[in-house]
């Protein structure tokens, strides 16, 4: 079977890029900016991008395009390639596929709130909500978590999901090419569009309210920018800004490796890299830090700023910003943008979280992407069910632990030592600059050996000393939700266990056929 | 907002502008080469 490639060098810098550029770029960073030290936590932040996100972004780059070569698309296939002594190997690269399909289960279902919040927006159908209760009782009731004057049930949800989901595997069906390629080459422009929009309407607000005039738009990004020393003295900032990098952009996912798979040898990564992970910051740093924040600033002032702040991302982008959005001129058509601008970040990352699984179906059992989206499409909506009808008891949180942030960090770590070590700095570096179109700085031979492996396993020990133990022993989990969270695991390690099954059996066949 | 928060939005914008203009100039002027030699 032909393999499938890009249509050209900029798609796939799209397609990264629009990997990368998730709800996070435009709800998590300004949150995690304003808690640790405003435009101070710009310096470890900046610190993490160098030193642990470009070297990721080449390293995923190099060893993607170099498994291609030898006809993988997922971890298992590259990581073997990368160290064909070790047999054990491959099974680490499940990691690669297991982690993007959980993420994919349920951030296909919040993707779909955002789909169905934009027709809201156009519709008015929030208008009515003018405080933060009612907000939240109308997000409440469209999730089904309870019965309302808004909702009296799941159907309006599921009905977006469904729609959601079919339009994911429909474009996953599509091909490379067709399919994704092209929904980046037209979603990331309009998310660019609608966010430029956004950001010029919420800088030239001034002060909303004539009687409270530091209420203004400028001391919103003073609370976002001006710098708490102190903060920097706190290694819970520094492990924050690294944690903000590692996430905004895709690392240690394994979608980058499947992307990049589908380049040929003497395409660039050294560039496409960069460019990658340029694009996602300019949609983090400059469109994401102008919007939520200075708006809810001046709206809501210097006082309950900070309570919004502490309420977290989520609440930030479906209660806060429909209710400063609605208090403007156009209100409807700026809360239409805000929510399509997420959908559409949502729906880049979602459909590239989607692709290692097909691509494993693909290259490994031989089947068309027809066949492999639609066998991908029947499993996941299955999965997708407890998502949906056990919200609020723990499911999402504990698949969004083990998938988005666990895999996440020990995958990058494995794939980090693996290329600089195993593999070897020289042949790497070799790899990197085959067709490239830069040439990296020599300081990222030495960054790449020592200093990004020991970034990652510090983020790994803190993180999981901090965060890792309390979750997996159930330390803040509800009573009434443990069952629940016991039988999300259950199923998780069934899934690990039937994908390490399908590796062996690969394998096994491949052994046998070469006998 | 402090001076100092004007000098840290002003630089972390001029950094990563400079990122991005530099990776899409270089990107899109590979992407002519490439089709000159093709031709």
């Amino acid at each position: 079977m032909a393999k499938q490639r890009w249509g050209s060098s900029l798609g796939i810098i799209l397609a990264v890029a629009g990997s990368a550029i998730g709800l996070g770029n435009f709800l998590r960073f300004p949150v995690q900016a304003a808690r640790n030290g405003g435009g101070a936590f710009m310096i470890p932040y900046f610190v993490a991008l160098f030193l642990l996100g470009l070297p990721l972004m080449w390293i995923e780059w190099t060893i993607g395009r170099f498994g291609g070569g030898f006809g993988h698309s997922t971890a298992p296939g590259m990581f073997h390639t990368l160290w064909e002594k070790n047999k054990f190997i491959k099974y680490f690269g499940v990691i690669g596929i297991f982690g993007p399909l959980v993420i994919f289960i349920y951030y296909v279902y919040v993707e779909s709130w955002l789909l169905g919040y934009s027709f809201f927006a156009l519709a008015g159908k929030y208008n009515a909500c003018t405080t933060e209760q009612t907000m939240t009782a109308f997000l409440q009731g469209y999730q089904g978590l309870v019965k309302n004057e808004f909702f009296n049930g799941i159907g309006t949800a599921y009905i977006f999901f469904l729609i959601t989901f079919v339009l994911n595997i429909v474009i996953v069906y599509m091909g490379i090419s067709k399919g994704i390629e092209k929904t980046c080459e037209y979603a990331l422009p309009i998310l660019f569009v609608f966010a430029i929009v956004l950001v010029v309407r919420v800088l030239t607000i001034g002060a909303p309210d004539a009687s409270k005039p530091d209420w203004n738009v400028i001391n919103g990004l003073g609370y976002l920018w001006n710098p708490q020393w102190s903060a920097l003295k706190d290694a819970k900032v520094w492990l924050a800004a690294a944690g903000q990098i590692f996430f905004t952009l895709s690392c240690g996912i394994g979608v980058i490796l499947t992307y990049a798979s589908y380049l040929t040898k003497q395409d660039d990564v050294a560039l496409s890299g960069l460019a990658a992970a340029s694009a996602n910051e300019v949609a983090e740093v400059i469109l994401g830090g102008s919007i939520v924040i200075p708006a809810a600033f001046a709206f809501f002032g210097p006082i309950a700023i900070s309570q919004i702040a502490a309420g977290g991302a989520f609440n930030l982008g479906f209660v806060t910003m429909p209710l400063v959005l609605q208090k403007m001129a156009f209100g409807n058509i700026l809360g239409f943008m805000w929510f399509m601008l997420l959908f559409l970040a949502g729906i880049t990352s979602s459909i590239s979280l989607a692709q290692p699984a097909v691509a494993f179906l693909e290259d490994e059992f031989n089947l068309s992407a027809k066949k492999a989206s639609i066998t991908l499409g029947a499993a996941t909506f299955i999965l997708c069910q407890p998502v949906i009808f056990l919200l609020g008891r723990g499911v999402l949180d504990e698949m969004d632990f083990w998938g988005g942030t666990f895999c996440l960090v020990v995958f990058a770590t494995i794939e980090t030592i693996l290329f600089a070590w195993v593999f070897g700095m020289e042949k790497a570096w070799t790899e990197m600059h085959v067709g490239s179109d830069i040439t990296i700085p020599r300081i990222y031979r030495f960054i790449i050996k020592f200093i990004t492996p020991v970034f990652l396993l510090l983020i790994l020990g803190f993180w999981f000393y901090q965060q890792g133990i309390p979750f997996i022993l159930l330390k803040s989990a509800a009573k009434e939700n443990v069952p629940f969270i016991i039988a999300t695991r259950l199923m998780l390690v069934g899934m690990f266990i039937l994908l390490g099954v399908l590796v062996w059996i690969v394998w096994r066949r491949r052994g046998r056929s070469q006998i | 907002m402090t001076l100092a928060g004007w000098i840290f939005l002003s630089a972390s914008w001029l950094v990563i502008l400079g990122l991005f203009t530099f990776s899409l100039f270089r990107t899109l002027r590979s992407k002519d080469q490439n089709n000159s030699d093709r031709r």
